[in-house]
Protein backbone atom coordinates (compact mmCIF):
# COMPACT_ATOMS: atom_id res chain seq x y z
CA UNK A 1 0.00 0.00 0.00
CA UNK A 2 1.41 3.40 -0.93
CA UNK A 3 2.07 5.97 1.78
CA UNK A 4 -0.23 8.88 2.49
CA UNK A 5 0.60 11.83 4.71
CA UNK A 6 -2.36 14.06 5.54
CA UNK A 7 -2.27 17.73 6.36
CA UNK A 8 -2.49 17.22 10.14
CA UNK A 9 0.93 15.58 10.05
CA UNK A 10 4.38 17.09 10.08
CA UNK A 11 7.55 15.11 9.39
CA UNK A 12 11.06 16.31 10.01
CA UNK A 13 13.64 14.08 8.41
CA UNK A 14 14.37 12.10 5.31
CA UNK A 15 11.89 9.71 3.71
CA UNK A 16 12.79 6.75 1.54
CA UNK A 17 9.83 4.96 -0.01
CA UNK A 18 10.08 2.19 -2.63
CA UNK A 19 6.45 2.72 -3.58
CA UNK A 20 4.37 5.79 -4.25
CA UNK A 21 3.93 8.54 -1.64
CA UNK A 22 1.18 11.16 -1.48
CA UNK A 23 1.72 14.18 0.73
CA UNK A 24 -0.78 16.76 1.94
CA UNK A 25 1.16 17.69 5.08
CA UNK A 26 4.36 19.47 5.99
CA UNK A 27 7.72 17.83 5.34
CA UNK A 28 11.11 19.25 6.22
CA UNK A 29 13.60 16.89 4.63
CA UNK A 30 14.39 15.01 1.46
CA UNK A 31 12.08 12.50 -0.16
CA UNK A 32 13.09 9.58 -2.36
CA UNK A 33 10.37 7.43 -3.87
CA UNK A 34 9.12 5.73 -7.00
CA UNK A 35 6.40 8.34 -7.35
CA UNK A 36 5.85 11.54 -5.35
CA UNK A 37 2.52 13.36 -5.36
CA UNK A 38 2.25 16.64 -3.45
CA UNK A 39 -1.32 17.77 -2.95
CA UNK A 40 -2.66 21.28 -2.51
CA UNK A 41 -1.95 21.57 1.23
CA UNK A 42 1.45 19.92 0.93
CA UNK A 43 4.47 21.97 1.89
CA UNK A 44 7.92 20.53 1.32
CA UNK A 45 11.27 22.00 2.24
CA UNK A 46 13.81 19.61 0.77
CA UNK A 47 14.64 17.84 -2.44
CA UNK A 48 12.37 15.35 -4.17
CA UNK A 49 13.78 12.43 -6.14
CA UNK A 50 11.45 10.04 -7.92
CA UNK A 51 12.07 7.20 -10.35
CA UNK A 52 8.95 7.71 -12.43
CA UNK A 53 6.81 10.67 -11.63
CA UNK A 54 6.54 13.82 -9.55
CA UNK A 55 3.26 15.68 -9.39
CA UNK A 56 3.11 18.99 -7.51
CA UNK A 57 -0.02 20.82 -6.42
CA UNK A 58 1.42 22.43 -3.30
CA UNK A 59 4.50 24.30 -2.23
CA UNK A 60 8.00 22.99 -2.69
CA UNK A 61 11.29 24.65 -1.87
CA UNK A 62 14.05 22.36 -3.10
CA UNK A 63 15.29 20.48 -6.11
CA UNK A 64 13.15 18.07 -8.12
CA UNK A 65 14.45 15.12 -10.10
CA UNK A 66 12.33 12.60 -11.96
CA UNK A 67 11.54 11.14 -15.40
CA UNK A 68 8.31 13.05 -15.54
CA UNK A 69 7.46 16.20 -13.60
CA UNK A 70 3.99 17.68 -13.61
CA UNK A 71 3.40 21.07 -11.96
CA UNK A 72 -0.30 21.68 -11.41
CA UNK A 73 -2.00 25.06 -11.52
CA UNK A 74 -1.82 25.40 -7.72
CA UNK A 75 1.90 24.60 -7.53
CA UNK A 76 4.44 26.96 -6.02
CA UNK A 77 7.93 25.71 -6.69
CA UNK A 78 11.35 27.14 -6.05
CA UNK A 79 14.42 25.13 -7.02
CA UNK A 80 16.19 23.22 -9.78
CA UNK A 81 14.34 20.71 -11.92
CA UNK A 82 15.89 17.74 -13.69
CA UNK A 83 13.57 15.66 -15.91
CA UNK A 84 12.90 14.03 -19.26
CA UNK A 85 9.34 15.25 -19.50
CA UNK A 86 8.01 18.44 -17.96
CA UNK A 87 4.40 19.59 -17.83
CA UNK A 88 3.45 22.95 -16.33
CA UNK A 89 -0.18 23.93 -15.93
CA UNK A 90 -1.46 27.46 -16.26
CA UNK A 91 -1.30 29.30 -12.94
CA UNK A 92 1.74 27.58 -11.44
CA UNK A 93 4.03 29.98 -9.60
CA UNK A 94 7.63 29.12 -10.29
CA UNK A 95 11.12 30.22 -9.52
CA UNK A 96 12.98 27.40 -11.17
CA UNK A 97 15.93 26.37 -13.26
CA UNK A 98 15.04 23.48 -15.48
CA UNK A 99 17.18 20.87 -17.22
CA UNK A 100 15.88 18.27 -19.65
CA UNK A 101 17.96 15.10 -19.57
CA UNK A 102 18.76 13.41 -22.86
CA UNK A 103 16.88 10.23 -23.64
CA UNK B 1 -2.44 35.46 -4.90
CA UNK B 2 -4.24 34.59 -8.12
CA UNK B 3 -6.00 31.53 -6.82
CA UNK B 4 -7.76 30.56 -3.64
CA UNK B 5 -5.32 28.24 -1.94
CA UNK B 6 -5.78 29.43 1.62
CA UNK B 7 -8.87 27.63 2.80
CA UNK B 8 -8.83 27.78 6.54
CA UNK B 9 -12.38 26.41 6.80
CA UNK B 10 -11.36 22.83 5.99
CA UNK B 11 -9.88 22.07 9.38
CA UNK B 12 -11.31 18.59 9.65
CA UNK B 13 -9.14 15.85 8.30
CA UNK B 14 -10.87 12.70 7.18
CA UNK B 15 -9.04 9.41 7.43
CA UNK B 16 -5.51 8.91 8.64
CA UNK B 17 -1.95 9.12 7.46
CA UNK B 18 -0.32 5.87 6.43
CA UNK B 19 3.36 5.08 6.12
CA UNK B 20 3.60 2.06 3.83
CA UNK B 21 5.66 -1.04 4.45
CA UNK B 22 8.30 -0.04 1.91
CA UNK B 23 8.91 3.26 3.62
CA UNK B 24 11.90 4.15 5.74
CA UNK B 25 11.85 7.38 7.68
CA UNK B 26 14.40 8.86 10.03
CA UNK B 27 13.35 11.92 12.02
CA UNK B 28 10.48 13.38 14.01
CA UNK B 29 6.79 12.85 13.37
CA UNK B 30 4.18 15.23 14.73
CA UNK B 31 0.65 14.19 13.89
CA UNK B 32 -2.41 15.99 15.24
CA UNK B 33 -4.68 13.18 14.11
CA UNK B 34 -4.35 9.50 13.38
CA UNK B 35 -1.34 7.80 11.85
CA UNK B 36 -0.66 4.21 10.86
CA UNK B 37 2.84 2.87 10.39
CA UNK B 38 3.63 -0.22 8.34
CA UNK B 39 7.20 0.76 7.54
CA UNK B 40 10.36 1.55 9.47
CA UNK B 41 10.66 4.69 11.56
CA UNK B 42 13.69 5.82 13.53
CA UNK B 43 12.88 8.80 15.71
CA UNK B 44 10.31 10.24 18.07
CA UNK B 45 6.62 10.26 17.32
CA UNK B 46 3.90 12.50 18.67
CA UNK B 47 0.36 11.72 17.64
CA UNK B 48 -3.21 11.64 18.81
CA UNK B 49 -3.66 8.07 17.67
CA UNK B 50 -0.81 5.83 16.56
CA UNK B 51 -1.08 2.34 15.14
CA UNK B 52 2.03 0.28 14.51
CA UNK B 53 1.01 -2.43 12.06
CA UNK B 54 2.47 -5.96 11.95
CA UNK B 55 5.12 -4.97 9.40
CA UNK B 56 5.82 -1.72 11.24
CA UNK B 57 8.96 -1.09 13.24
CA UNK B 58 9.74 1.92 15.41
CA UNK B 59 12.82 2.99 17.28
CA UNK B 60 12.20 6.02 19.42
CA UNK B 61 9.95 7.64 21.99
CA UNK B 62 6.21 7.59 21.40
CA UNK B 63 3.88 10.15 22.96
CA UNK B 64 0.21 9.81 22.10
CA UNK B 65 -3.33 9.51 23.39
CA UNK B 66 -3.94 6.10 21.89
CA UNK B 67 -1.26 3.64 20.91
CA UNK B 68 -1.77 0.26 19.30
CA UNK B 69 1.29 -1.93 18.85
CA UNK B 70 0.78 -4.83 16.47
CA UNK B 71 4.37 -4.76 15.25
CA UNK B 72 7.83 -4.02 16.62
CA UNK B 73 8.62 -1.19 18.97
CA UNK B 74 11.90 -0.25 20.62
CA UNK B 75 11.61 2.68 23.00
CA UNK B 76 9.27 4.04 25.61
CA UNK B 77 5.57 4.65 25.11
CA UNK B 78 3.72 7.41 26.96
CA UNK B 79 0.03 7.39 26.28
CA UNK B 80 -3.45 7.54 27.80
CA UNK B 81 -4.39 4.17 26.35
CA UNK B 82 -2.03 1.45 25.20
CA UNK B 83 -2.93 -1.74 23.40
CA UNK B 84 -0.43 -4.45 22.51
CA UNK B 85 -1.59 -7.04 19.97
CA UNK B 86 -0.76 -10.75 20.04
CA UNK B 87 2.17 -10.28 17.65
CA UNK B 88 3.31 -7.06 19.25
CA UNK B 89 6.90 -6.76 20.42
CA UNK B 90 7.94 -4.00 22.82
CA UNK B 91 11.41 -3.30 24.14
CA UNK B 92 10.89 -0.36 26.42
CA UNK B 93 8.71 1.11 29.13
CA UNK B 94 4.96 1.47 28.96
CA UNK B 95 3.53 4.47 30.76
CA UNK B 96 -0.21 4.82 30.51
CA UNK B 97 -2.88 6.94 32.21
CA UNK B 98 -6.12 5.05 31.72
CA UNK B 99 -6.07 1.70 30.00
CA UNK B 100 -3.53 -0.94 29.14
CA UNK B 101 -4.46 -4.07 27.28
CA UNK B 102 -2.09 -6.81 26.22
CA UNK B 103 -3.16 -9.80 24.18
CA UNK B 104 -1.85 -13.30 24.69
CA UNK B 105 1.36 -13.80 22.72
CA UNK B 106 2.67 -10.26 23.04
CA UNK B 107 6.38 -9.99 23.77
CA UNK B 108 7.24 -7.21 26.20
CA UNK B 109 10.29 -6.35 28.20
CA UNK B 110 10.32 -3.10 30.12
CA UNK B 111 8.67 -1.34 33.00
CA UNK B 112 4.92 -0.94 33.07
CA UNK B 113 3.59 1.98 35.02
CA UNK B 114 0.28 3.74 35.43
CA UNK B 115 0.73 7.49 35.57
CA UNK B 116 -1.96 9.53 37.25
CA UNK B 117 -1.84 12.80 35.43
CA UNK B 118 -5.20 14.07 36.72
CA UNK B 119 -4.38 13.17 40.31
CA UNK B 120 -3.94 16.79 41.45
CA UNK B 121 -7.14 17.90 39.75
CA UNK B 122 -9.10 15.03 41.18
CA UNK B 123 -7.88 15.55 44.75
CA UNK B 124 -8.76 19.22 44.42
CA UNK B 125 -12.30 18.47 43.38
CA UNK B 126 -12.53 15.86 46.13
CA UNK B 127 -11.40 18.44 48.63
CA UNK B 128 -13.99 20.92 47.43
CA UNK B 129 -16.70 18.29 47.65
CA UNK B 130 -15.52 17.40 51.17
CA UNK B 131 -15.58 21.05 52.26
CA UNK B 132 -19.01 21.59 50.70
CA UNK B 133 -20.24 18.49 52.45
CA UNK B 134 -18.94 19.81 55.80
CA UNK B 135 -20.67 23.15 55.19
CA UNK B 136 -23.98 21.45 54.60
CA UNK B 137 -23.47 19.22 57.63
CA UNK B 138 -22.74 22.16 59.93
Amino acid sequence: MPSVILRDTKLQGNIIEKDSITIDGIIVGDIKAEEVIINKNGNITGSLTADNNIEIGGQVTGDLSSDRIHLNSSAKVRGKLSHRNLVVDEGAQLEIASLTRKK
Amino acid sequence: MFFKSDKKSQDQVHGFSHLGENLFFEGEIDCKGEIEIAGKVKGNIKAKKLRILETGSIKGLVQAENVEVLGYMVGNIESVNIHIGNKGVVRGDLRFESNLSILEGADISGHVQKNKKEKTKRSDTDKVKYLEHNKIAS
